[in-house]
């Protein structure tokens, strides 16, 4: 992930630390770094979120424009979601087109949107084949504290529960709030070793032999995966991480997102 | 002492006679260039709140290998230069076909810079006592501006540090500082330098932190004590030679290598 | 979409958003809001919100692109998709492009670039919200993020537009002001007056533009005023810091939130809204040329040489310049066309 060499040390730390069962922060390995979330903080975007996930922070905007559906789905507004790892929030990232972790994470935040069906797209269509509601989803990293995955996701759709569609000023009829059924959300777990934890730091991510993101509704069920990273993963584990980052789903959407 | 917090191009004094470092002159007056707090000891310079570590030839750094060429270990010191160690620096004869069994990617060592040229080549050595590889303890990483205050007068609060946790301390003045002693005791060590670091800018901090180390930690309070030990009698009073002499005297007593 | 209004300003004088000819909108900054990079500056200024960041000096690759007797300067200006009300293609355009470029110049002849040759300063300027003027508002902060990274300069900058409407001057453009305005004019000047940035469209009288450079200088004061305040105030907060707590990072969703509270009354507690500057330091602008700059030469000063190694050295420009110039091999190193092969003399130790 990081162009920065890493002390051997450092990673000796780390993974020793993981055999006493601690993180360098002192987390368990089931616990999530403070959050702090606030919505609408742009006033020019349709919904918008500004998160910290420990020291990582994202602010996302929700931009709405009208435009043509796609030839397969006539009927069905569309989702677009773009991540920009902007070279203000790490020395690691540079300007430039957006490179496969940009991209990748990108991808997963939109598939957990799109196929958790938490966007009611069939309400978005103007008119059928030829005029629906496009949803920009853009993602703009400021500080790169450690995965970047989950607060996106999180920062996603929060801002996507605070957006309103702007009839009125594209000339489409009254403003309605977006309409939202679902609540995905992300866990990010690591493998350290052996040991599955959530919400890796910056450390963590650059020690991890792999990660695993896992995206869950309100009624449990899954609706993305992905593992990303050079190591593998033993099936027992990839189990385990399943059932926390469910769990660990729930908890949020219960702390941050049941009162947007 | 005042310690007054100053920011670049604000008029320091109207005699281009006390321009120190940090300062420049123009139109025979001294100014800042830099973010800081001002000294007025003799010439007047600025102490900067934060910044790169640029080389300097003397100067003890702590590195991280971050590439092998058939000659040199290249290392990362914290600055935008790199520091090369050729291979015959380091304290062995080694074939320069098995450099990567002595130091891999990603190993630290505790390194002198040797020399500097004018293009910023940085020449490191290993060939004096106390320089090592490190296989053991953490390094902790501050802001280069602030290793003085770690530092402390004379040396005073490094020693202090030792002495109230046991551990080894090697301060490098590139800001990375390598601790090794009980997990425990680190922990309350790397706590220790974190408050170093954050009150930098107060002073009667070694006696607080001392306390700190002493005490149940949750109940110290850092209590503001102005003026007896002012930020800037810290950063450029005799600590620099002394701390040259702590130096020497912990490479003495290493001598696990 | 607003529709272009009748009048911008009204019977006494004032303007639609009630400001008097010469006031800039209420500003405010902090600064050491992200934690990766070197140095960092949020700033609000009317609606726009900007976010700055420093990284460097550091290492810079290509070896190309490096000067061998001063640090190269980047400067990134970026407006985020959402920040406008149609939505904009991330990743450069041609505007923030030319943006980019103007910016970097307007800060070339404040930072002392000869004190680290061969590597970069990389700046970097989001805009998160745009309404009017986001390119001067950009530098404000870009100014403060500099000096918080600790990159010594000869002094800050400051920056803001003048602009004409209803045939008169004003300052600050708001987004009606700008959008339907008959002139714009964005500046950027130091401390003693000197312009760094200039662009100008629009028409107007020679006349006008003079009195247009002393209003942006009257403007620009305020704003230094407020850059100062800024800088000074982040180490008396942290005076009052206890040692149990650790407030110390500054928290950009606390700005966010403060700002959409307060955007009504423009003058909540902690901003800092200079109205009127009676004293005026920055009047002399006719300071003789930045070429008589001495830096006192250290070598000869009584400290101790263990001393230096933790003093930020003062640095004698000019010899350090001869001394580049004395090394540099192919004589021609930023030549754009040099290829990999032939490099600056510091690359033999790593390939040999």
């Amino acid at each position: 992930m990081s162009n920065e060499v890493m002390s051997i040390l450092k990673k000796d730390y780390i993974y020793n630390l993981m055999l006493k069962g601690k993180r360098e922060d002192g987390r368990t390995f089931d616990e999530i770094r403070d959050i702090d979330l606030r919505t609408n903080v742009i006033e020019k975007a349709e919904g918008s979120a500004w998160i910290k996930l420990g020291e990582t922070e994202i602010l996302v905007g929700v931009k709405l424009q009208v435009g043509t559906p796609f030839p397969d789905s006539p009927g069905e507004g569309v989702i677009i979601t773009s991540m920009e790892l902007n070279p203000i929030a790490s020395p690691e990232f540079e300007a430039g087109p957006p490179k496969e972790n940009a991209i990748e994470m990108a991808r997963v935040t939109d598939r957990g949107i799109r196929e958790s069906g938490a966007i009611d797209l069939s309400k978005l269509c103007i008119t059928e084949g030829e005029e629906v509601w496009i949803i920009f989803i853009d993602i703009h990293v400021l500080n790169n504290s450690g995965n970047i995955q989950d607060a996106s996701s999180l920062g996603a759709i929060a801002a996507l529960l605070t957006a309103t569609v702007p009839g009125k000023r594209e000339g489409r009829g009254e403003d309605i709030p977006l309409p939202i059924r679902d609540m995905p959300i992300s866990v990010t777990l690591v493998d350290i070793g052996g040991e599955v934890m959530v919400d890796p730091d910056l450390d963590e991510e650059n020690v991890c032999d792999c990660r695993i993101t896992i995206v869950s509704n309100q009624d449990g069920s899954i609706s993305g995966m992905q593992k990303s990273g050079d190591g593998a993963l033993t099936e027992e584990k990839l189990l385990q991480a399943v059932s926390m980052a469910c769990q660990k789903a729930s908890e949020l959407r219960e702390t941050h997102l049941l009162d947007i | 002492m005042e310690r007054e917090i100053v920011i670049p191009g604000q008029l320091l004094s109207e005699n281009k006679g006390d321009s120190g470092p940090g300062t420049y002159v123009k139109d025979g007056k001294v100014y800042s260039h830099l973010y800081g707090v001002k000294n007025a000891k003799n010439k007047i310079s600025v102490i900067p709140f934060s910044g790169k570590y640029i080389p300097s030839p003397k100067d003890y750094v702590i590195g991280t290998v971050m590439e092998l060429t058939p000659s040199n270990w290249i290392f990362d010191i914290g600055s935008p230069y790199d520091g090369l160690l050729h291979v015959s620096e380091y304290p062995k004869r080694v074939q320069s076909n098995i450099m990567a069994e002595f130091m891999d990617i990603g190993t630290s060592a505790l390194l002198r810079i040797k020399d500097v040229n004018s293009s910023m080549k940085v020449e490191l050595t290993m060939k004096e006592r106390g320089l090592r590889s490190l296989t053991e303890g953490r390094i902790i990483k501050v802001t280069p501006a602030k290793v003085p205050r770690v530092i402390g007068h004379g040396g005073s609060m490094v020693s202090m540090l030792k002495k109230e946790t046991n551990c080894e301390v090697f301060v490098g003045q590139n800001g990375r500082i390598w601790i090794r002693g009980k997990d425990s005791e680190m922990e309350n060590l790397t706590e220790a330098i974190d408050l170093i670091i954050k009150h930098s800018h107060t002073s009667g901090l070694t006696d607080r932190i001392s306390d700190f180390l002493r005490n149940d930690k949750d109940d110290v309070q850092m209590t503001e004590n102005v003026s007896e030990e002012g930020i800037v009698d810290g950063t450029v009073d005799t600590d620099e030679v002394q701390e040259e002499a702590y130096r020497k005297m912990d490479a003495l007593l290493d001598d696990d290598n | 979409m607003s529709d272009k209004p009748e009048k911008f300003i009204d019977e006494n004088g004032l303007r639609l958003d009630g400001r008097r000819l010469n006031e800039i909108r209420p500003m405010k900054m902090e600064i050491g809001v992200l934690s990766r990079a070197d140095g960092s500056c949020y700033l609000e200024w009317g609606k726009n919100k900007i976010l700055a960041a420093v990284y460097g000096p550091r290492e810079l690759h290509p070896r190309r692109l490096q000067k061998s007797d001063s640090a190269l300067i980047r400067y990134r200006y970026n407006m985020a998709a959402f920040s406008v009300e149609d939505r904009i293609r991330p990743g450069p355009s041609r505007r923030s492009i030319e943006i980019s470029k103007v910016s970097r110049e307007a800060f070339e002849p404040v930072v002392m670039t000869q004190l680290y040759p061969g590597t970069v300063i990389d700046v970097f300027a989001e805009v998160l919200q745009a309404d009017a003027g986001t390119r001067t508002a950009a530098i404000n902060a870009a100014s403060v993020a500099l000096a918080d990274a600790g990159i010594p300069m000869k002094g800050l900058i400051a920056s803001c537009a003048v602009g004409k409407v209803d045939g008169q001057l004003v300052l600050d453009l708001d987004k009606p002001e700008d959008n339907y305005g008959d002139a714009d004019i964005p500046m950027a000047m130091t401390s003693d007056g000197e312009i760094t940035l200039l662009q100008m469209d629009g028409d107007v009288t020679q006349e006008e533009f003079k009195k247009a450079i002393e209003m942006c200088k009257e403007g620009c004061l305020q704003i230094f005023e407020i850059q100062k305040e800024t800088l000074r105030q982040k180490f008396t907060k942290l005076d009052d810091v206890e040692i149990s707590d650790d407030e110390d990072n500054v928290d950009i969703s606390t700005l966010v939130e403060n700002s959409l509270e307060s955007s009504v009354d423009d003058e909540g507690e902690d901003s800092i809204v200079v109205e009127d500057t009676e004293d005026d330091p920055g009047q002399d602008i006719e300071v003789e040329e930045d070429q008589d700059i001495e830096i006192e030469d250290e070598a000869d000063e009584d400290i101790g040489p263990e001393k230096e190694e933790f003093i930020p050295e003062a640095v004698d420009l000019d010899t350090d310049q001869e001394d580049a110039e004395d090394i540099e091999v192919s004589g021609d190193i930023d030549d754009p066309c040099l290829v990999d092969g032939d490099i600056a003399p510091e690359d033999d130790g790593r390939t040999a």
